[in-house]
């Protein structure tokens, strides 16, 4: 059925065109789950559509570069939808005046306040109950600390419910497991100097990661960045 | 009108028979104490109290047990037998968990008061069971075999043809008409047809052999004979009662509980004792449809005393491993002071939420199933921890409530797609408190338990105070500044003005 070329020291195997065609790449095969949208049109720009349904999705930021806002967008837009969503709060930061300005709809989002020892238990129980769309994952700023294992349990929960959970931390953690990722730089603050000066909002640089289903090809750098700006004003 | 008779056989046997259920099956008899027993070897007065086979299962009858003997002498006949003793709260769980095979088919029932028999009507199931009263009565024996009890079931027009149909056969539907019913319980024996002993005897001595018999005789001419009881017999006899139905509504709360031959003083023994009450209150709650909203322990404490305790439970649920958790939790939190020598489980009925679901909206969690992983976080994370986020009416920034969690709530319309979205706060709750350095412009620099940074750029500051019709301590007045700090973030600091400290809130993220 097929041939096995020897190309230096490596051994791949060449497979029939005909065989090919039927195949589909774990990009494509990504693409055809589906996306959701993240509320934020830079943030779909850059993932090509949005937040991968069932899929595991990191979003990575220091303090200040946005990330709990981009979170936040994304639960609005799945409650919006109609759809079931979940927030495990390391740390319980929620601010609820600003979440329902952000279109929040809190009825009916499932809050659990929690430590950093107990977010991963938290967010599995959830992804048990099934039936959640999107589960926000907000470490806060907690380093994760979970065993590969524990990320491979998330993938195939999340594969297995069809939910998309968002994991923000301010590092990296979940590695080939998260099927998008996105990186924020540190974010510069907008002040109004009339008179004394008033805070205005953030701008930050959003870059999309590799994730471990992103097998495509080499993208310019442009195409892999976004310039996000976020507005303090009522 | 038809009535559902629900008899219990042996009622003491089946008890203990939930209570250990690894013994069904096998040659098992019930020892009980009366008070009739022998008199001393020293020739007191005061009569011993010698416990006694009253019931025994059916393996044990092969084997040659038979009521009134020893526990010495029914081991001596059955080498495999298991010698079991009832307590009343063993007899209390096996009758409510009968009448919860009744609230499974009727809103109301009414309970015998040995215990052992329920009745309730039936002419509502036609719709539910078009196959007939035969199917309704084979329901309820697999209802009642879902709480381990075994049971005989009639259903008949009237309480005392179904009492006695059940006496004589597993399963029976008596018609209601006078008629047909004589015939249907023409074959009954006289011994079965009356319960006392002395009129079967003289019907016996007549010559009676079937309630057939009993029934061709003329009513009148036997009740002056016999009385009023023998002129029962007969109408009974030819299908007739008149003894009326008074059904009740169901208790509040249902009640499992076993006591302990020896106290227990550890959690391991004790939540093995636990899971048995917990599953059989939950299958007594299945059977009505129900799950437990609230679960309370009665514990008998050695030699005395009684500890009471209520387990919060977040959402309805079903799932025992849930109720069990939460037990164990509230016992390993508060220990009992003394050792338990008896259960008491308090479960507290309640529906789960039906959801209509939306043809236009995601299905979203199974109710059940979300009811139970709260119950589960709340074990976990704490109750006030999960639910849904509300805010508190109050103008203090960092105020917030929780509330129960509604997938099905109202939805908010998603504001029009701003150019730039919302900045939000990352709350630090409670505010930390924090040492600030000033300059003649404002802060200047700021240390707190992770963070010490210079003051870049500060914007502010932003008086807001309230709740002055409170209490001096519980009113707030704050300047507010938001603050780019040298890390990089922009914090969100206040400084209270009643003292003068300075609190780090958050940051803007």
């Amino acid at each position: 059925m097929f041939s096995v070329s020897l190309v230096g020291m490596s051994a791949r195997p060449a497979l029939d065109p005909a065989l090919l065609s039927h195949l589909i790449s774990a990009q494509r095969l990504e693409d055809r789950r589906g996306r959701r949208g993240s509320g934020i049109p830079a943030i779909d720009r850059l993932l090509g559509g949005g937040w991968p349904r069932a899929a595991l999705c990191e979003l990575v930021g220091r303090r200040s570069s946005g990330r709990t806002t981009i979170l936040y967008a994304a639960l609005a837009r799945a409650l919006a939808a109609g759809e079931a969503a979940a927030l495990v709060d390391v740390g319980g930061g929620l601010d609820p005046r600003r979440a329902f300005a952000a279109g929040i709809a809190l009825r009916r989002l499932l809050w659990i306040r929690c430590d950093a020892g107990e977010a991963a238990k938290a967010a599995d129980l959830v992804l048990g109950a099934g039936g959640f769309d999107v589960i926000a994952l907000d470490l806060g700023d907690a380093r994760p600390r979970l065993p590969t294992a524990g990320w491979i349990r998330f993938k195939h929960g999340v594969e297995k419910q069809g939910t998309t959970l968002l994991v923000s931390a301010p590092a990296r953690a979940a590695g080939t497991c998260a099927a998008a990722v996105v990186e924020l730089g540190p974010g510069t603050p907008r002040f109004v100097a009339d008179g004394a000066p008033l805070f205005a909002g953030l701008q930050a640089e959003a870059v999309r990661g590799r994730g471990g289903h992103d097998r495509a090809e080499p993208e310019s750098q442009e195409a892999r960045c976004a310039s996000l700006a976020f507005s303090c004003r009522s | 009108m038809r009535i559902a008779c629900v008899f219990v056989p042996q009622l003491a046997l089946q008890a203990v028979l939930r209570r250990t259920p690894d013994a069904r099956g096998g040659p098992v008899a019930v020892l009980e104490a009366g008070g009739d027993g022998a008199a001393s070897a020293g020739g007191k007065a005061r009569p011993k109290r010698i416990a006694r086979v009253t019931e025994f299962s059916p393996e044990a009858r092969r084997e040659g047990v038979r009521a009134g003997m020893t526990g010495a002498q029914a081991a001596a006949v059955s080498a495999g037998l298991r010698l079991l003793t009832v307590t009343a709260a063993d007899r209390e769980a096996a009758s409510a968990a009968l009448a919860d095979v009744g609230y499974a088919f009727a809103p109301r029932i009414e309970r015998a008061d040995a215990g052992d028999r329920v009745f309730f009507e039936t002419e509502d199931l036609s719709r539910l069971y078009p196959a007939g009263e035969q199917a309704i009565a084979q329901a309820v024996q697999a209802a009642a075999a879902r709480v381990g009890l075994g049971v005989r079931v009639a259903i008949a027009g009237s309480k005392g043809v179904g009492r006695l149909a059940t006496r004589a056969r597993e399963l029976a539907v008596v018609p209601s008409a006078a008629g047909p019913a004589r015939a249907a319980l023409a074959s009954i024996p006289v011994e079965i047809l009356v319960e006392d002993t002395e009129l079967a005897a003289a019907f016996r001595r007549w010559g009676l052999r079937t309630a057939g018999d009993v029934a061709a005789l003329p009513v009148d001419a036997v009740g002056l004979r016999l009385g009023p009881v023998g002129a029962r017999a007969c109408r009974l006899a030819r299908g007739l009662d008149d003894e009326p139905f008074v059904p009740r509504l169901p208790e509040d709360a249902l009640e499992e509980a076993i006591d302990l031959d020896y106290p227990v003083a550890e959690l391991e023994p004790l939540s093995f004792l636990l899971r048995g009450l917990v599953d059989r209150a939950l299958a007594r709650l299945r059977g009505r449809g129900l799950a437990c909203a609230g679960l309370t322990l009665r514990l008998a404490l050695d030699p005395r005393g009684v500890d009471v305790r209520t387990v919060p439970i977040a959402a309805p649920t079903g799932d025992a491993a849930t109720l069990l958790q939460l037990a164990r939790l509230d016992l390993a939190r508060r220990p009992p002071s003394a050792p338990i020598v008896g259960v008491r489980l308090l479960a507290l009925p309640a529906r789960v939420r039906a959801t209509q679901l939306d043809i236009l909206r995601p299905a979203g969690p199974a109710p059940d199933r979300l009811a139970a992983t709260i119950a589960r976080l709340a074990a976990l994370v704490g109750s006030d921890n999960v639910g849904a986020p509300v805010v508190e009416e109050t103008w203090r920034e960092e105020a917030v409530g929780v509330t129960v969690f509604d997938h099905a709530g109202p939805d908010v319309p998603l504001a029009a797609q701003a150019t730039e979205p919302r900045l939000t706060i990352r709350r630090r709750r409670p505010p930390e408190e924090i040492e600030m350095l000033l300059d003649r412009r404002g802060p200047a620099a700021f240390r707190g338990r992770e963070t010490t940074a210079r003051v870049m750029v500060s914007a502010g500051p932003y008086r807001l105070s309230g709740e002055w019709w409170r209490e001096p301590e519980n009113t707030f007045q704050r300047e507010y500044w938001d603050v780019h700090a040298s890390d990089g973030a922009v914090y969100r600091v206040h400084q209270d003005q009643r003292d003068g400290r300075w609190y780090l809130d958050g940051y803007y993220d």
